[in-house]
């Protein structure tokens, strides 16, 4: 698969938030606020930032900086596959109820 | 204790036209969460032979509106889930939803009160509604400013809401843009989001604002890239794309 930006339809592009339901079904928390590193280029943001790609048979999420693939993701009625090379790591809260303090702007 | 992410039966209790092609949808939830205003709600259709569509639709209604939700939704011609909302659905027809969802494009009354700026296109306009019905229903003084892009006066949504919430003294501003046709003595903008405006838009707030842009994905591409030329921190513009316009 060709992993290069050079073949993103900019018009197609959502943000991760677009697929915030799958990400919380796989994650079993609410993912979208939640920092992340780019493999590629070391940039570390909240998940929500990530370009989504949700117009093939599974989504892929790039970096917005770099635009290098962070999440890769793809549903069968069996199983969900996940492909999280691209990202040095995912921090998930442990409480679902308790806001995260990244999750208030500005704090 | 009920999570976000079963799914739950919704009745849709009311339908309010907006637009011409936009409709506001009121759905009595039976397992009802509090959301936070610019979080979303994905719907589920199922077919009689189990072909399934799903969509995800912004919440337009303030979470201080307890057991209900309003989802503001845009007729797309040749949409799945957006036409049966519009031309099949009616007051007591059930539905599978799931939320709310989303926890990033957010924005909540006791967030620090930095100066909020909210630019929306076409239906974009949706969560960032819900913001501003969270901040006055709240009470909050936070000086806001709204940018809406819209093609015709026509296509406004909420404006008379709008106009309502604009005079009310609490500190917010609403900026429309006619980017196809304006009507006789119309004193807004006309013309598409550009460095410009939004020079205008921020500068009463400097580099202090935080920013939240929803439409369709060139729009939010562009108006996000100028706000970064125009030195605000990317840290301070959230994002919310919609992907093709008309799509």
């Amino acid at each position: 698969m060709n992993e290069t930006s050079t073949d993103i339809n900019h018009e197609l592009t959502l943000d991760a938030n677009a697929t915030a339901g799958l990400l919380h079904e796989i994650f079993g928390v609410e993912m979208t606020a939640a920092p992340t590193e780019c493999a590629n280029c070391g940039n570390e943001a909240e998940v929500g930032t990530l370009l989504a790609f949700t117009h093939g048979p599974g989504f892929v999420l790039r970096c917005s900086a770099c635009e290098h693939i962070v999440l890769r993701v793809v549903e069968t009625p069996e199983a969900i596959y996940l492909d999280a090379r691209g990202a040095v790591y995912l921090r998930l809260a442990r409480s679902r109820n308790k806001p995260l303090e990244n999750d208030a702007l500005g704090g | 204790m009920r999570q976000p992410l079963d799914w739950q039966i919704a009745t849709l209790k009311d339908v309010k036209p907006e637009t011409a092609k936009v409709k506001s949808f009121t759905f009595t939830l039976p397992n009802w969460i509090q959301h936070r205003a610019g979080q979303h709600y994905d719907l589920r259709l199922t077919a009689e032979d189990g072909y399934q569509a799903q969509r995800s639709y912004s919440i337009a209604s303030e979470p201080e509106q307890e057991g209900e939700i309003d989802l503001t939704v845009e007729r797309i011609e040749d949409g799945e889930v957006s036409t049966y909302l519009h031309d099949v659905l009616v007051p007591g027809d059930r539905l599978e939803m799931r939320g709310p969802i989303g926890g990033y494009f957010v924005w909540e009354a006791t967030f620090i009160p930095e100066p909020l700026v909210l630019i929306g296109g076409g239906s974009g306009v949706v969560p960032l509604m819900s913001m501003i019905r969270h901040r006055a229903v709240a009470g909050s003084q936070v000086p806001t400013r709204l940018l809406y892009s819209v093609r015709t006066f026509e296509d406004i949504i909420y404006f008379n809401e709008l106009e309502k919430l604009r005079a009310d003294g609490s500190g917010l501003e609403v900026f429309y843009t006619l980017t196809r046709s304006q009507p006789p003595n119309w004193n807004g903008y006309n013309r598409r989001i550009d460095d410009q405006m939004l020079k205008e838009l921020i500068k009463p707030f400097d580099k202090s604002a935080q920013v939240f842009i929803c439409g369709p994905t060139l729009l939010v591409e562009a108006a996000a890239n100028s706000l970064v030329k125009l030195g605000l921190p990317v840290a301070q513009i959230r994002t919310e794309r919609f992907g093709p316009t008309g799509a």
